[in-house]
């Protein structure tokens, strides 16, 4: 149901305390890869303190923990016990590591599909519990098959592909991998554009100034909302599982993403 | 004097000229600050005033820049009563700071220095006036020559009005110069030096669109309040400082602009490459420019006719009757501190020292239609809202907007802005309230204004003073 | 004994913990007059929390709010108490 997803170092109080101001739907507080090994316990009291003393309504919060085979993952998960947060991102993604993250906790999980064997198990990693959401991590999975991202991104085309799919049949949100040159607003409008027509619901960001194109794009138009609001009524007031509207059949899913459609728009008041 | 295409006494050296004016008894000296932190011949002339021991000395520029040393040493001297300016920065800011004048500092606006010049108030004996480009008949524009700094336009009351102009210059021409900012008739010297100033120096720091996301935050709230305002419509005139976020501002009122297929009529006041764009991609009709703030600016003047220099009385003097600033729709400011009347504060920083001034601000936030301040809600701990401010600039009641990153306020006294605003999606609160969103971070700074001794004093466009400025 | 955490970015502060016979807070701040005190009670306030009464504690402030004051003094504190181990 979100369209923004924007990680935001776990050690930087300038970034922290103004994680509302940057209207992405989501955020989420990275532990992982921005905070060196030096300052990991830093930042977990950082956090701790920080989300003790502020809460937030409009912006739903969560932490990317370290992956479940490094030496920070307990730590990070006792850190965040009992505070007020929607759930952990995970790196890394791997059925080992949900399982062993639904142990100590029974929140919300976005794993982040990094890997080449990630992908393969997409669907086993899909199917887990609590897991409400997959991030692809474009970065690390072009690394790993030792190949260079493009600007027309082909060479990812069917790692987005598989992951969009996965998610939409298990009814989950895909989040597409971050858009890296924070400068080029025009590039990413055509990435994300791209992800969308992918079937991606979602973009995640490591930079906030990209956070109003993302919106822009995964958010429902005018046209979609108009019609999801027509294919509504009619299904109220026909009462059936199944009608035509101008002309085209109108079945159970269709009414259903409709219905999403609506959900979505009544969110961000559009 | 007073005669059209005749030629200027030229004046080799500066003891030249000490030796044909009595300068002791033309106390009151004049200087405009084109060049910005790029200006060498306040320095020059000034020096001469160091090394002949003048006394008394009431100083007129129209801003002093960290580089302008010479007047630092000639208050160290004893040798400067008075100064008279419209803002200032740096070491002699601080200097005044902390020891104040033997006679006071007056802080003026851009328009209210013009004002004062062109009505006798301020009586300038002496206008030292750098000029990149000139001809033997006196004639000069700004936006030509080596040392070249675009409009002149804060030295053409001096250059009218001051009892002995004096040209400086490094690029004495034979040739006519067509529409002369400075014209002849009315110069009395041309003082020959090696070099004026840096072209490179006027470039300030603050002239590039901010990418802090807060900053990205404020202007697009800001976007959006002129957009729900209804005030970025077909012919519409608006004016922003070189400030990154008032220049993101601008930039998206630019995109609207494109997306709604809306001209502007005329963008005022100081010019970037920004605005210069804007004017060459059709999007606004006229630049009327009273200061360069970049080089782009000043190469736009050579070659867009619709890029205007105006003198500082024609952009704000409230006198004048051509005032451009008076048909102004909206004008986008920045703040050090504002208070819950709305005066505004860009005069002094949060430790009372002197860090700037007015410039335009107070000018065009009384004639535009709608203005707005800018502004971070909390800059390093402190909020930007207070209860008093500590120098006001700007007077509250000409103030419509504060926009920040998590919130905007409206002064109540617009209350046909607030009738507008009824069912927008902003967050908009009363002052107070936005205040006390801040001290939830911040909680409620110490006040240590210090209020015993005055040292100077800030006169508003209409002579009124509205605000006296302490010693430290 | 020495410990640290924190940084001299804007927002941040960086504190520096050593062992002490005595109770000594040095505190360099941007806002220093306008939040010296705050700044002062918050670390005394940490200390106390966890049970500390001598101390030798520098803070090297940016403008930081108070959460994150506590949170680098106690990680400072944490650290001290890891490296004595």
């Amino acid at each position: 149901m979100s369209r923004s997803y924007l990680f935001i170092p776990g050690n930087t109080p300038s970034m922290i305390q103004n994680l509302d101001v940057f209207d992405s739907d989501v955020i989420i507080i990275d532990f992982e890869d921005s905070v060196t090994s030096y300052d990991k316990d830093s930042a977990r009291t950082l956090i701790k303190n920080f989300l003790s003393k502020y809460s937030y309504d409009e912006v739903e919060i969560f932490v990317r923990i370290n992956s479940y085979d490094s030496r920070y993952f307990h730590d990070d998960i006792n850190a965040l016990a009992n505070l007020d947060i929607s759930g952990y991102v995970l790196p890394k993604a791997s059925v080992k590591g949900i399982r062993m993250l639904n142990k100590l906790s029974n929140k919300p999980i976005i794993p982040i599909v990094e890997s080449p064997m990630a992908l393969l198990l997409v669907e086993d990693i899909a199917k887990e519990k609590n897991v409400v959401a997959l991030i692809f991590g474009a970065e690390d999975y072009t690394k790993e098959l030792g190949i260079k991202r493009t600007l027309e991104a082909t060479e990812i085309l069917y790692a987005r592909s598989i992951i969009a799919i996965t998610a939409n049949a298990y009814n989950i949100d895909a989040i597409d991998t971050p858009y890296t040159n924070k400068d080029d607003d025009k590039g990413l409008l055509l990435d994300a554009t791209n992800a969308l027509n992918l079937g991606f619901t979602s973009k995640a960001s490591i930079h906030p100034n990209q956070i109003d194109i993302i919106n822009q794009v995964f958010a429902p138009s005018l046209e979609e909302i108009t019609e999801a609001k027509r294919i509504v009524k009619k299904s109220e007031e026909t009462n059936k599982g199944a009608f035509s509207l101008d002309g085209k059949m109108i079945d159970l899913p269709i009414i259903e993403k409709a219905k999403k459609v609506l959900e979505k728009a009544k969110k961000y008041n559009l | 004097m007073g005669v059209k295409n005749q030629k200027i006494k030229v004046i080799n050296h500066i003891d030249e000229l000490f030796n044909q004016i009595d300068i002791s008894s033309n106390r009151n000296i004049s200087f405009h600050h084109h060049l910005r932190n790029g200006d060498y011949v306040i320095n020059y002339v000034l020096d001469k005033y160091k090394k002949e021991k003048v006394q008394g000395i009431n100083l007129f520029p129209s801003a002093i820049f960290p580089n302008y040393s010479s007047i630092l040493d000639l208050i160290k001297n004893g040798q400067i009563n008075n100064i008279t300016t419209n803002y200032i920065n740096g070491p002699v800011a601080e200097f005044i700071t902390h020891n104040g004048l033997p006679g006071k500092l007056k802080m003026q606006t851009h328009g209210g220095r013009a004002r004062a010049i062109i009505e006798g108030k301020s009586e300038i004996d002496i206008a030292f006036i750098a000029v990149p480009y000139v001809n033997h008949f006196g004639d000069a524009v700004g936006f030509l020559g080596p040392n070249k700094c675009g409009s002149l336009g804060y030295a053409i009351p001096d250059s009218i009005h001051a009892k002995i102009k004096v040209l400086v210059t490094d690029n004495l021409i034979n040739i006519e110069i067509p529409n002369p900012e400075i014209s002849g008739e009315n110069i009395d010297y041309i003082l020959l030096v090696d070099q004026i100033g840096d072209t490179q120096g006027i470039v300030s720091g603050t002239t590039e669109i901010t990418k802090n996301p807060i900053g990205v935050k404020i202007a697009k709230n800001t976007s959006i309040l002129l957009n729900e305002l209804g005030l970025i419509k077909e012919g519409f005139s608006f004016q922003s400082g070189a400030g990154g976020v008032s220049l993101r501002v601008t930039k998206d009122v630019k995109d609207i602009m494109i997306k709604k297929n809306i001209k502007a009529s005329f963008f005022s006041g100081g010019i970037t490459k920004y605005h210069v764009e804007m004017l060459e991609e059709g999007l606004v009709e006229k630049l009327y420019d009273v200061q360069c703030f970049d080089l782009e600016a000043i190469e736009s003047l050579k070659r867009n006719k619709m890029h205007l220099p105006i003198s500082a009385s024609r952009y704000a003097n409230p006198e004048n009757k051509d005032q451009v600033i008076k048909d102004l729709d909206i004008v986008i400011l920045g703040a050090t501190e504002i208070d819950y009347n709305f005066n505004v504060n860009v005069t002094t920083d949060s430790h009372q020292t002197l860090i700037g001034g007015s410039g335009g601000h107070s000018d065009t936030a009384s004639e535009s239609k709608v203005c707005i301040i800018v502004s971070p809600l909390i800059k390093g701990r402190i909020p930007v809202i207070k209860d008093r401010v500590t120098t006001i600039t700007t007077l509250g009641k000409n103030i419509d907007c504060l926009v920040t990153e998590r919130g905007i306020a409206i002064n109540p006294l617009r209350k046909d802005l607030i009738k507008k605003l009824k069912n927008t999606k902003l967050k908009i609160y009363p002052i107070q309230e936005l205040a006390s969103i801040a001290y939830g971070f911040t909680n409620i700074p110490k006040d240590i204004v210090k209020r015993d001794k005055i040292i100077g004093e800030v006169e508003d466009r209409t002579y009124e003073i509205i605000d006296y400025i302490y010693q430290v | 004994m020495k410990a640290s955490a924190g940084s001299l970015e804007s927002s941040d502060c960086l504190i520096t913990i050593t062992k002490s016979n005595k109770l000594e807070i040095v505190i360099e701040s941007v806002v220093l007059k306008q939040f010296g005190d705050q700044i002062k009670e918050v670390i005394l306030n940490t200390l106390k929390d966890n049970n500390i009464a001598k101390m030798h504690v520098v803070c090297l402030d940016k403008g930081a709010l108070d959460y994150t004051i506590k949170s680098r003094l106690e990680t400072a504190i944490k650290r001290m108490g890891e490296s004595h181990e």
